[in-house]
């Protein structure tokens, strides 16, 4: 197993190097001129004049062939450099650093919702397998699924804050940005609401919260088809095991079958499930973020791609797929470790 | 095989959200179908039918009436769109899941028939796309592209295949040791032979079932890809695109918050039908086919 | 479980339980665009404008509303001498730069030069260089003084050739510091020939002659003064100017932050101002794309500003407590104009022949096309109904309110009949018969380019069902890339005023070297280079430049009109509304007024009174 983590690991560098020469020749077959106009503000670029652009081009290294243009770029990400961003108006890096927080705290806190009420529902619809309560759920479920995330995101938006003013959009408000930008408040995990906590600011941290209830909201009902999908078959598998069978034959009521043999059982694949869809929750902030207003690397790389910004979109795609990469090992081998038939080679 | 078959289908017509499902989709095929007659197009937009009629100059939504029965959005009608836009999504829909399949089938079976660097190849290659997320690598995709509707699908292809390549994949792997695939060996008969007639037929219907999973989503993709400007263009009979017109006005006015439901409710509920349909039925053949499965 | 629930209950406790309410001295901006540097003489678009007037002061200001008439700022008076040759401010005392800095001549004497020499492409120093020296670029003076190319005289590593450096060194001595100079407590400009938007382009909301500290500026990195060093700061990148996210300036508002990530600028106000220091003490300009989050803050009162949109006005009026006003004058247009010569190779131009299938490359060299297209647009639709009536007519790309604009000049009024006259004069006939073919481009989310170019196709298409007009929408890089190369057939494009002068309009338009100009192909360049009898045998070329060299006010008018006049008896593009301004409020936020000049806010006009 350790030679097969060891492998996968030495993979990686190989796997990230595949994906920049795929985006980086991608972004190129654009042509200087598309190039050139990430890096001019949209208002004044109807000003200038064709011997302006071409200045620009020239100032910028776009008429450089693409071998030079590549090897400035990998020699300069050697050194720990990504680049300027266009869009966040600062180094890749930096822009980076600022936003990967918040997007880690939104998937992360989604995750309790999503998971507890999916594998909720999951269970409940195993339980009742084919009943007309098994079809709602589903059924409710897929509809969640079935929006396109920013309609449902509006909704919440209308509903949450327009008409009951509870959950503001933002990252948090100007009075709690005033107290996390002050010297004295120690950035410790670098993730906003765990940092308010440590440093005693409890408002600063229910406000942060405040500010999170739309967008988990919105990414919950999006992911229960999912998870529910996922737990009712592994349920529905468990439930037909003769050692169920055993334990309501022993007598046991309905409600100690489920809880304490089945679900458990039920729980092995829903586990490894959990891991790839943090990952998936990860990516699956782009328009969540647009929506509520939040400064994610979702909505960073997204914007970042419309704009043809390629430094910002390197960065988000190599920051993106080393967690896939690392996610999915750590999958894998927490599904060797659960369950023992699984062999790694 | 007939009994086999006959079997599946009677336990599928016994299960009320398949039936459901594809009552739906006869329903959505129909109108797709007849949607020259059910809306017809205006004469001078003979040529280009899937562009949705102007009928007014000013910005704002027009609540249903007689002759906009769904209302008017970003100065369209939205009754026109929908309809025509059950052929966009079918589109969208059978193409990409068409075409990824088809891809994802070939590089999955060479793969797995074959075995040694061919497989380590593909299957770092598969890695490669992989490890780009889905949405990022549409949205970058799409973006370099140019927009418009053919480039979403191209993207959506692109980046679309590795999840059947890995299935049949392990499928096939599977399937290979079996005493008929082994026998077929045994008499002769050539490598593609094996595969196309061997190995995909006893492999090929969960592959089946997930295409028909991932038709819906991919026509939420899309509308996503339109959210960020980069879908079909601007008046093409699309529910995405509806849906996106919607955006700014979802809000309702003062006093009215939902001053504009139907910029919303018409493209919404075609498209929750749309995508609840196909999952209907993948859902339901799953269950049918192998309730274990975990797709 | 039961625990579970407590929990719960605690935590929504906690959520709902807490909230704070803003106070009268903090003010939120929403809007939609973020600055794009700090630097004065980067900045040219009005979100970075915004900021740096609120942080940076000028020499003088506009009064009030008006763009004509001109208070001291930093200068206590001024005199124009050598008949609008020779400019002298006399420059205030006991002012503070924001870092403790005193204001002395010097400083203003630097931050002129700073920017000459900086100039960077596509920024707004051209206009001080076309003002003070004639010629538009530090560049383009270089290479006319010398007849080398600039770049020639410069290395790779951006240090000047031997043989050149004596040349590049007497830019600065003979030419750059004579032209500015400090006399006692005055600073001095020298023009080379009188420039009647002088004046406007020194003035507070032109960030580009906004007052530098100059032992500051050194410090942090700027061009250090000497004569022999400042090749190495000109036309640097944006991000590498040190002035790119720090200000220091002696305005009424200080720059606390520019959050990047999050799109805000916070301002804080300066108490040691030498007027009152400002009523407002926190401004926050907040950058929320998306409308209905943007909306929603601002009806929650959690922004005190916001920018609407026309089209969605109707969602928010009649909301008590929001001030909105309506019809603002602006200082731009928004006008299509038809390239005269295509590419060849242009996708957009269907099979580039006259078969019904496409357009020839030379399709608006036609005047009867020119004219069918002026007549298909249905110009009050557009106005009343598209623009919500925030859009005024004008017979040319000239705004109201600029020398030249007469609203009794000709213009084109929507009728299809005669539309259908001209598109059957047009190729003898023969494009009536066989119909064409053809590409509008706008850029996705301007929706007003969008519905004017559905507009015209859906009359033009009326017309005769053998015409096709395909309407699509590109991202704005597309746009621009397409019609600047030539490959569009017709491009609708807007202009706003970098100063109020019917120069700035005319030229860019109508002049075959003006942005816009430059676009419409070898054939326009080669009609408005041939002599005109209307023109009385001149050009409309030279009419636009002599026009611009005349002080006499009323004899500019008469040449702007004739140019308006050739416009119109030539179609040679349509002017299809001046944007007006919105204004949108809440109703405790006193003290606002508008002038078309400013860009953005000046908050310290304001205060709160709930």
């Amino acid at each position: 197993m350790t030679a097969y983590i060891i492998r996968r690991l030495l993979l990686l560098p190989l796997v990230l190097f595949g994906i920049t020469l795929i985006v980086f020749g991608l972004f190129q077959m654009l042509g200087p001129d598309k190039l050139l106009s990430a890096y001019i503000n949209p208002n004044l670029a109807e000003k200038l004049s064709p011997e302006e652009m071409e200045k620009f081009k020239d100032k910028y290294g776009l008429n450089d062939p693409l071998i030079v243009r590549y090897g400035k770029w990998i020699s300069s990400v050697f050194k720990g450099d990504l680049g300027w961003s266009l869009v966040g108006k600062e180094p890749v890096l930096d822009a980076m650093k600022k936003r990967i927080p918040f997007t880690v705290e939104l998937a992360l806190y989604a995750l309790i919702p999503v998971v507890g009420v999916g594998i909720w529902l999951g269970v409940a619809a195993a339980v009742r397998h084919n009943s007309p309560i098994d079809h709602f759920i589903r059924i409710f479920a897929i509809v969640g699924w079935s929006f396109p995330d920013f309609v449902f995101g509006l909704f919440v938006l209308m509903i949450f804050y327009s008409v009951l003013g509870w959950f503001p959009p933002g990252n948090m408000s100007l009075w709690a940005e005033e107290i996390f930008k002050s010297p004295a408040f120690k950035h410790i995990t670098g993730l906003p609401s765990i940092d308010a906590l440590l440093n005693g600011q409890f408002r600063v941290f229910v406000d942060c919260l405040r500010h999170l209830v739309g967008p988990i909201l919105t990414i919950s009902w999006l992911w229960w088809a999912y998870l529910l999908r996922i737990t009712r078959s592994s349920m529905l598998e468990v439930l037909r095991k003769d050692y169920v069978r055993t334990a309501r034959a022993k007598g046991l009521d309905e409600r100690t079958v489920i809880n304490k043999h089945a679900r458990r059982n039920a729980m092995i694949p829903v586990t490894t499930v959990a891991g790839a869809m943090v990952i998936g929750l990860l990516s699956g902030t782009v328009i969540v973020e647009a929506v509520f207003n939040r400064t994610g690397i979702g909505s960073f790389i997204a914007t970042a791609a419309t704009q043809l910004d390629y430094a910002s979109v390197m960065g988000g795609v190599l920051f993106y797929s080393t967690i896939l990469v690392l996610g999915n090992l750590i999958i894998d081998i927490l599904y060797a470790i659960i369950d023992p038939r699984i062999r790694l080679t | 095989m007939d009994k086999e078959y006959k079997r599946m289908l009677k336990k599928f017509f016994k299960n009320p959200s398949g039936v459901f499902g594809l009552v739906l989709l006869i329903f959505f095929t129909i109108v797709a179908i007849f949607a020259p007659i059910i809306a017809p197009p205006q004469p001078s937009n003979q040529y280009e039918p899937y562009m949705m009629p102007i009928v007014t100059w000013s910005p704002d939504p027009q609540p249903p009436s007689k002759e906009h029965p769904f209302g008017v959005s970003e100065r369209r009608d939205i009754f026109y769109g929908v309809v025509w836009g059950t052929r966009t999504a079918f589109r969208i829909g059978l193409i990409v899941t068409g075409v990824s399949t088809l891809i994802g089938l070939f590089i999955g079976s060479i793969s797995a028939y074959y075995g040694g660097w061919i497989d380590e190849i593909l299957m770092r290659i598969t890695d490669i796309f992989l490890s780009i997320p889905f949405l990022i690598a549409a949205i970058v995709l799409t973006t370099l592209l140019g927009t418009g509707l053919d480039k979403v699908m191209i993207a959506m292809i692109v980046f679309g295949w590795m999840g059947t390549a890995r299935l049949i994949r392990g499928n096939i792997l599977q399937a290979k040791e079996e005493q008929y695939v082994l026998a077929a060996k045994a008499i002769g008969v050539s490598t593609p032979g094996i595969i196309i007639r061997h190995l995909l037929p006893n492999t090929i219907f969960p592959v089946l079932i997930q295409a028909s999973m991932r038709m819906g989503s991919l026509v939420i993709t899309a509308a996503i890809l339109s959210f960020l400007g980069l879908g079909a263009p601007q008046g093409y009979s699309d529910w995405g695109a509806i849906l996106n017109y919607a955006r700014n006005w979802m809000l309702g006015a003062h006093g009215e918050a939902l001053k504009y439901w139907y910029t919303i409710v018409f493209p919404g509920t075609a498209m929750v039908l749309f995508v609840l349909a196909w999952n209907l039925i993948g859902d339901t053949l799953r269950d049918i086919f192998d309730p274990r499965l975990r797709i | 479980m039961r625990k579970f629930w407590v929990i719960l209950a605690l935590m929504a406790f906690a959520v709902f339980g807490f909230a704070v309410k803003g106070d009268p001295t903090t003010l939120v901006d929403l809007t939609i665009s973020e600055p794009d540097t700090m630097d004065p003489h980067y900045a040219y678009d009005t979100a970075s404008g915004e900021v740096i007037y609120n942080v940076y002061e000028n020499l003088i200001a506009y009064k009030g509303e008006s763009v004509t008439e001109f208070v001291p700022r930093l200068a206590t008076k001024w005199e124009i001498l050598d008949g609008g040759k020779t400019y002298k401010f006399y420059i205030r005392k006991g002012v503070k730069f924001h870092l403790g800095g005193d204001l002395t001549p010097e400083d203003v004497e630097y931050s002129f030069e700073r920017g000459l020499i900086f100039d960077p492409a596509g920024g707004p120093m051209w206009m001080l260089w076309e003002a003070l020296f004639g010629i538009d670029s530090l560049e383009g003076f270089v290479e006319e003084t010398f007849g080398v190319p600039y770049s020639d005289m410069i290395d790779e590593n951006g240090e000047a050739k031997p043989e050149y450096r004596d040349k590049l060194i007497s830019v600065y001595t003979d030419y750059i510091d004579p032209a500015i100079e400090v006399e006692g407590d005055a600073v001095v400009f020298h023009l080379v020939r009188p420039f009647a938007p002088f004046m406007s382009i020194l003035a507070q909301g032109s960030s580009w002659s906004a007052i530098l500290d100059k032992e500051w500026a050194i410090e942090v990195g700027c061009w250090d003064g000497k004569a022999d060093t400042w090749w190495k700061y000109h036309d640097i990148q944006k991000e590498e100017s040190p002035l790119y996210a720090v200000a220091n300036g002696t305005g009424p508002y200080k720059l606390v932050e520019w959050d990047r990530t999050q799109q805000k600028v916070t301002l804080e106000a300066n108490e040691n101002y030498w007027r009152e220091p400002a009523k407002i003490k926190k401004v926050v300009i907040w950058g929320v794309d998306e409308w209905a989050t943007r909306r929603a803050l601002f009806e929650k009162g959690d922004g005190d500003i916001c920018y609407v949109p026309a089209q969605f006005l109707s969602q928010i009026e009649g909301k008590e407590g929001i001030e909105i006003i309506k019809g603002l004058p602006t200082i731009s247009v928004t006008a299509l104009h038809f390239n005269w010569s295509v590419k060849p190779d242009s996708k957009y131009i269907g099979s580039g022949k006259l078969d019904g299938e496409g357009i020839p490359p030379d399709f608006f060299s036609d005047e009867h096309v020119r004219k069918a297209f002026s007549y298909a647009f249905n110009y009050d639709a557009m106005i009343l109904q598209v623009l919500r009536g925030l859009g005024k007519r004008v017979p040319y790309a000239l705004p109201e309110g600029l020398i030249g604009y007469n609203p009794d000049l000709p213009m084109y009024e929507f009728n299809l009949l005669k539309a259908r006259e001209e598109f059957k004069k047009a190729f003898n006939g023969q494009l009536w018969e066989k119909g064409f073919k053809m590409t509008l481009l706008y850029n996705t989310g301007n929706s007003a380019r969008q519905t004017a170019a559905e507009m015209l196709k859906f009359y033009i298409e009326q017309l005769n069902p053998k015409f096709k007009i395909e309407v699509r929408g590109v991202q704005w890089p597309t746009y621009l890339d397409t019609y600047r190369k030539g490959y569009l057939p017709a491009f609708i494009i807007g202009w706003l005023a970098d100063y109020p002068d019917p120069h700035n309009f005319i030229f860019t338009y109508y002049h075959s070297n003006g942005v816009y100009g430059h676009s419409q192909g070898e054939n326009y360049e080669k009609f408005v280079t041939t002599p005109l009898e209307e023109l009385g045998g001149k050009t409309l070329n030279q009419v636009i430049e002599e026009a611009v060299a005349e002080t006499d006010p009323a004899k500019r008018q008469e040449m702007y009109e004739s140019v308006g006049r050739v416009v119109y008896n030539h179609a040679l593009g349509m002017a299809l509304y001046q944007p007006l301004g919105l204004r949108v409020h809440r109703s405790w936020l006193k003290g606002w007024y508008h002038n078309p000049m400013r860009p953005g806010d000046d908050y310290y006009a304001y205060s709160i009174e709930f």
